[in-house]
């Protein structure tokens, strides 16, 4: 266990009530305000600064409450990630990164007419096709598209998938590849059901799981019940190599006859149940963010929600996908503003774990807003930067690192858009501009980025997981499509290193076969290719 | 060996307070102390708890499930004899019953339903409010034209104020008696809102609509804002006791208010809290109802509470608790109010 968490599962009653009058009034006080002490415990700080923008901002009537999502993919092949973003009724906006590399971040609006496109949710980039270049799993309101990406941020829209469902409002996305598949799994998650005149209360609609037949995809099976999802997630979550799919699902809408659901990827998708290891709880799910936080080489995630967002460690002590909340003293639940005086909770949109200080130690950055005026929520909700601290717990810094901002934040990028080897945040606004914060910090340790390429089908080697040892900690790390909330990044996988010079690291592709280890030297940038099982690394 | 540790602690709590040596601790986990309303449930609730000759110690939720599972904890080891939790999250608060059940300590639901057979469960009848803003309404105007000012429609407390108000005109409005010419939600619940949809039911009905039924006060007043400007002054309902309605309801532009006395839920929790750690059944609890309308249909032990409706015949209620001074509420007051 590279960082062990002292306060997780299997402890007792009286062992976690002593370390929360030890620990507990300190913890809470760097939850709300960085303290020196809680800045001590946590190492680096991080800091951002905010860069310019081309305008873009996310807009619409009810339908776009929710969604905002953002595509982070190299849509032109110069190594730099680029950005598709939802407008909701306005149009989408592609903003191209002419950064220099390790200098100031910059970005330019060129949106090609085939994104022009209104109506959306959000987009998740994937390679559909297999052919090299990335594609756009687009969400809306109304029919979804595939949208198959050319040379220069050229695209088209896929003929192997068409969907009819005018009335469909879909506010999910994970794919997978399945089996010896040579086009990827789709889910598409939806929301409420528009048109039934009982709802919006207790009207969720039925999901959809496009299972390829040949080259192209069959009739859609639906995934029922719906509980009105906002976020999915194909993972491996018990590492026997089959992606189960997680949906966090909004309460608010389902009222009380719906919760959390994962369902198990067989030949006939079932939902797991209680007598699987699967324990139901409500949220009101808006993005999902999957990781290994304790060091057991097993996936934890993190919820966002109303409240409390929620960390769920896994239950390795119990078969089954059994996972438990972890303990309020771990300072994961970002409940409520930490500035601006608004104490009525917060609510969380997009999630994902990244080291923002690069100090080998996975940090969770969070994007907050409310939902438009809800008055049981608070309206002052800036976004979440929860930096782990070498004891395993968290202390908030998104306003010491520069990052509070108040606008309605929905979706978000915890991504390295100069690729200095920091990680830099992007957060798409409901009714505000889209902000870009770089990584300026100080001090930061070492960080190295992989690429994962194979050959033929599936070219990111999506479902590979990688595992890195640096000095005498481990990484492990899956690679997926799916999860946040309505958007997701592709390319480079970045970990912190802290001090140590150089590290090591093997894949475990999605075929389950092993590659050797390969040598890395701190602050470099590779593309690790498959050839048989093994690697070849070259400078990305 | 879990208990044994814990009892030590209650014994030491309890040698250090020995004015209340032979005094029952009540242990209230508060949802998040930051929201003025629970201030007034809390002075209510320490007089009665004191004036038993009992101790008082609380935590703060903050708003989160999890630190309130947390605080129920250290109450507990802090020696509650009897626990009041306001949960924040009625389907996480689970383990903190748990935690008191398996240490022999009761627990009453304050306001928010747990849905728990081991809990008893104090609140206002919440869907009677609807209900009693529509009949004083009613009163004042048995029949007509009426708009319905709901409010979010991502609430569904909208939909349970409207349900309490169409049991009671719904059967007036099968009759043709009474003629629904407007109904509405309303933004985030927002006068102004309620002032803008107000406007466009009058235009869209020539100004014949003869009664308003709001969800609370703050849409009353933007529908009253509305009528004003119409110079109609027509029967209008609402909900919360907020200052500026009473003062309305003095005036003689707004018919209810209806208000929840917050003082009589922290008193009755401070009671039945005492009465539990003293011993007694949920069950044997005076006044209780056995209640199963919780979205899982367990069979609780509860009370309701009345809320008040707060008409021109009785302004004089507000006042005489402390909820409003007289020469605020009573401010330009018309004649015949009763308190003024």
């Amino acid at each position: 266990m590279p960082h062990p968490c002292h306060t997780c599962p299997g402890i007792s009653f009286f062992h976690r009530f002593r370390s929360w009058v030890a620990l507990g009034a300190a913890t809470a006080m760097a939850a709300i305000a960085p303290t020196g002490a809680a800045v001590a415990q946590q190492g680096v700080l991080p800091a951002y600064q905010p860069v310019d923008m081309p305008e873009h901002v996310y807009d619409g009537g009810w339908e776009h409450f929710v969604g905002g999502g953002m595509a982070v993919f190299d849509c032109n092949q110069d190594g730099l990630p680029d950005i598709f973003a939802a407008g909701g009724e306005r149009p989408a906006a592609l903003l191209v990164n002419r950064s220099q590399v390790r200098g100031d971040i910059r970005f330019v609006g060129e949106t090609p007419e085939a994104l022009k496109l209104t109506g959306l949710i959000g987009a998740y980039p994937l390679d559909v096709d297999s052919d090299g270049f990335s594609d756009l799993a687009i969400l809306r309101v109304g029919t979804n598209l595939i949208l198959r990406g050319g040379p220069a941020c050229s695209f088209a829209p896929y003929d192997g998938f068409a969907d009819d469902y005018k009335n469909g409002w879909t506010t999910a996305f994970s794919a997978t590849w399945e089996g010896a598949k040579t086009l990827p799994t789709l889910a598409f998650g939806n929301y409420v059901d528009r048109q039934n005149p009982e709802g919006p209360f207790g009207t969720c609609d039925t999901s959809f799981l496009y299972r390829p037949k040949g080259a192209a995809y069959d009739q859609p099976l639906p995934l029922g019940p719906g509980f009105c999802p906002l976020s999915m997630l194909f993972s491996d979550w018990s590492r026997t190599g089959r992606a189960d799919l997680r949906l966090s699902n909004d309460r608010h809408y389902y009222l009380n006859d719906g919760q959390e659901q994962m369902w198990l990827m067989g030949e006939e998708p079932r939902l797991y149940q209680p007598e699987d290891g699967w324990t139901a709880f409500k949220l009101w799910g808006m993005g999902i963010a999957s990781r290994d936080m304790t060091g057991d080489g097993m996936p934890d995630v993190y919820l966002t929600s109303m409240g409390d967002q929620r960390l769920q460690i896994r239950d390795t002590d119990k078969p089954g996908p059994a996972f438990r909340d972890a303990p309020y003293d771990m300072g994961t639940t970002a409940h409520r503003p930490y500035t601006g005086d608004d104490g009525r909770p917060s609510t969380g949109w997009h999630v994902e774990f990244g080291d923002a200080q690069n100090d080998g130690l996975d940090d969770i950055f969070v994007t907050k807003g409310n939902v438009q005026q809800m008055p049981g929520s608070a309206m002052n909700d800036p976004n979440n930067l929860l930096v782990q601290g070498p004891s395993g717990r968290f202390a908030e810094m998104g306003e010491l690192a520069g990052i509070a901002s108040m606008a309605r934040g929905r979706g978000g990028a915890f991504v390295d858009f100069n690729l200095d080897g920091l990680l830099d945040i992007a957060v798409v606004n409901r009714r505000d501009m889209l902000e870009m914060f770089q990584n300026v910090t100080a001090d930061a340790g070492n960080a190295v980025q992989i690429r994962l390429a194979q050959p033929g089908v599936n070219r990111d080697a999506i479902g590979a997981w990688i595992e890195l040892r640096a000095g005498d900690t481990v990484q492990v790390r899956e690679l997926t499509v799916g999860g946040g909330h309505a958007g997701g990044k592709l390319g480079l996988e970045h970990f912190g290193i802290g001090d140590v010079p150089d590290a090591r690291f093997r894949v475990i592709w999605p075929d389950q076969t092993v590659s050797d280890w390969a040598e890395i030297r701190a602050g470099r940038i590779v593309l690790a290719t498959r050839t048989g099982d093994d690697l070849i690394l070259s400078d990305y | 060996m879990k208990k044994i540790i814990l009892m030590s602690v209650a014994v030491s709590a309890a040698m250090a307070t020995s004015a209340f040596a032979q005094g029952l601790t009540i242990g209230v986990s508060w949802s998040n102390f930051q929201e003025e309303r629970w201030k007034t449930d809390e002075a209510a609730m320490v007089a009665a708890i004191e004036a038993a000759g009992n101790t008082y110690i609380s935590a703060d939720a903050q708003n989160s499930a999890a630190k309130q599972l947390t605080d129920v904890e250290a109450l507990i080891a802090q020696g509650a004899d009897a626990l009041v939790i306001l949960s924040v999250d009625k389907d996480a608060v689970g383990p903190a019953v748990d935690a008191a059940d398996a240490e022999g300590i009761p627990v009453v639901g304050y306001d928010r339903l747990i849905e728990d057979e081991r809990a008893f469960y104090l609140t206002f009848d919440n869907k009677g409010v609807g209900r009693i803003i529509a009949h004083a309404v009613m009163t004042a105007q048995p029949k007509g034209n009426y708009a319905i000012i709901k409010g979010d429609k991502g609430d569904p407390n909208a939909l349970f104020l409207l349900e309490g108000m169409m049991e009671m005109i719904g059967g007036m409005v099968d009759k043709g008696e009474i003629t629904i010419v407007g109904e509405t939600f309303t933004d985030g619940w927002k006068p102004d809102n309620a002032q803008k949809n107000m406007e466009q039911i009058l235009t869209a009905n020539n100004n014949n609509v003869d009664a308003v039924l709001a969800e609370n006060d703050g849409m009353a007043g933007g529908v009253i804002a509305a009528l004003a400007a119409q110079g109609m002054n027509i029967p209008v309902g609402g909900q919360d006791g907020d200052h500026a309605a009473l003062n309305r309801v003095a005036r003689g532009t707004q018919t209810v208010s209806v208000w929840k006395d917050a003082r009589q839920l922290g008193k009755a929790a401070a009671e039945i809290a005492a009465a539990l750690a003293g011993g007694a059944m949920l069950s044997d609890i005076e006044g209780s109802v056995k209640w199963s309308g919780g979205a899982n249909g367990v069979e609780m032990n509860a009370i309701f509470l009345d809320p008040t409706p707060i008409t021109k015949d009785n302004i004089n209620v507000v006042i005489d608790a402390g909820h409003i001074a007289k020469d605020k509420v009573c401010e330009g007051a018309m004649d015949g109010v009763v308190g003024c």
